[in-house]
């Protein structure tokens, strides 16, 4: 019975016919099918063009706030370099201005995280602590437009470098930095030159871009020192010689020891 | 979903199973030609990729099945259809052919299946149990069975079963 059973059923086998309206069919409906896909994947990209439009807008402008600095923090005291903030307080890149400030930028990881921490990390590096210690001086700057959030900026680093030995916080207005970069200098050895050169005219920006903060203020101390005794000779004595750099800004200073 | 070339693969290879499935399950050649088209769409729109040519085979035998038990069952099919009209797609085959055919077709539907899958296809019981969904055992019972009926229609002497 087996055999009589695979022979009748091999004798029933699909028509040629059959088969060819078969794929024809198929072949008409992949092709209706793709067509409609096609058709109703173009409908729906012009339907959400506003919306993609709209989103890349959206991010264009985020990504445009985001990465916009808003404001800067000089820091000096022979590593020299400046941190860019955005309008969150978030750091949005280091840049430095010597060999020794691109050394501690490596060694920060600050990037997109709130200022309080850059400083932080600055304070507590074994590098910074050893310079300080050493009785090397740290200028830390606000740069800024807006007079009122700069303030409250600078007493927030002012209350983070409490009890730091020769620490010095000041702000300064963003127009008077544009010359400090032109020059090639953070913000803080700029305002350091203009006292040098105060001094002495022959200085340069080359002479003292590799100075400590510390190396410039003794010159500064030297040069006015002796001046003041010049002066004293013939009597005409000048009062305001101290220049814990930039006193001439409308600084404000916090000193350690 | 498959391409054109793939489709055609297919239909060569599996025409005859699915028509084989279809002469034990419908009535008239009309009902055969919607089948087709409907397994072959269903695997051309398919996004299942197969282990082997047995997986890509079950399915076919599955989607057969089911798709024949959907026209059945379908509102406005008809209900009742003699032995007679079904016979009628038969009618090219020699008269040996036809008297098995009839044995096969006057089974019940639930024994049709199992003995094209176990005869023909040569599937064993836990084979035939896997495509189908049913349980070994009832599989084993409707074989034992559809093989005392088909015994009884065919004659046993000089059968083997």
């Amino acid at each position: 019975m087996k055999y009589r059973l695979k022979e009748t059923f091999d004798q029933i086998k699909a028509e040629e016919e059959l088969k060819n309206r078969t794929k024809v069919f198929v072949s008409e409906k992949i092709q209706n099918d793709t067509s409609s896909k096609a058709g109703t994947a173009g409908r729906s990209i012009r339907r959400l063009a506003p919306v993609f439009v709209c989103m890349a807008i959206l991010l264009i402008g985020s990504y445009w706030l985001y990465f916009t600095p808003a404001w800067q923090i000089s820091i000096d005291i022979n590593p020299s370099i400046e941190i860019s903030m955005n309008r969150l307080n978030k750091v949005i890149s280091v840049k430095s201005y010597n060999e020794d400030g691109a050394e501690l930028a490596d060694l920060l990881d600050v990037k997109y995280k709130n200022y309080a921490e850059a400083i932080c990390q600055i304070l507590e590096n074994d590098d910074i602590a050893a310079l300080l210690s050493n009785d090397e001086i740290l200028m830390i700057g606000v740069i800024g437009n807006d007079e009122t959030q700069s303030s409250k900026i600078l007493a927030d680093i002012e209350s983070l470098a409490e009890g730091k030995k020769n620490t010095y916080c000041y702000c300064v207005h963003s127009d008077e930095v544009s010359e400090a970069h032109k020059m090639g200098l953070s913000y803080g050895k700029y305002k350091a030159f203009l006292d040098l050169r105060a001094l002495d005219p022959d200085i340069t920006a080359d002479d003292m871009r590799d100075m400590t903060m510390r190396e410039i203020q003794d010159l500064i101390d030297e040069l006015s020192g002796s001046q003041d005794n010049a002066a004293e000779k013939t009597g005409d004595t000048d009062s305001n010689t101290h220049h814990h750099t930039g006193k001439k800004h409308r600084n404000s200073y916090k000193g350690g020891e | 979903m498959r391409n054109e070339q793939d489709v055609n693969r297919a239909i060569e290879q599996y025409s005859n199973l699915v028509r084989r499935l279809c002469m034990i399950h419908l009535k008239n050649y009309a009902d055969t030609e919607d089948i087709f088209q409907t397994v072959f769409l269903k695997y051309a729109l398919s996004s299942v990729s197969f282990e082997n040519k047995e997986y890509e085979k079950s399915w076919f035998i599955r989607v057969t099945i089911n798709a024949c038990k959907d026209l059945l069952k379908s509102f406005f099919h008809s209900r009742t259809t003699s032995l007679n009209q079904v016979m009628e797609q038969a009618a090219y085959l020699p008269p040996d052919h036809r008297e098995v055919l009839e044995a096969v077709l006057s089974l019940p539907k639930k024994y049709r299946d199992i003995v094209y899958l176990y005869y023909y296809e040569e599937y064993t019981a836990p084979e035939i149990s896997s495509i189908l969904g049913k349980n070994v055992n009832t599989v084993y019972t409707l074989l034992t069975r559809s093989k005392n009926l088909l015994r009884e229609k065919l004659g046993g002497d000089g059968y083997e079963i």
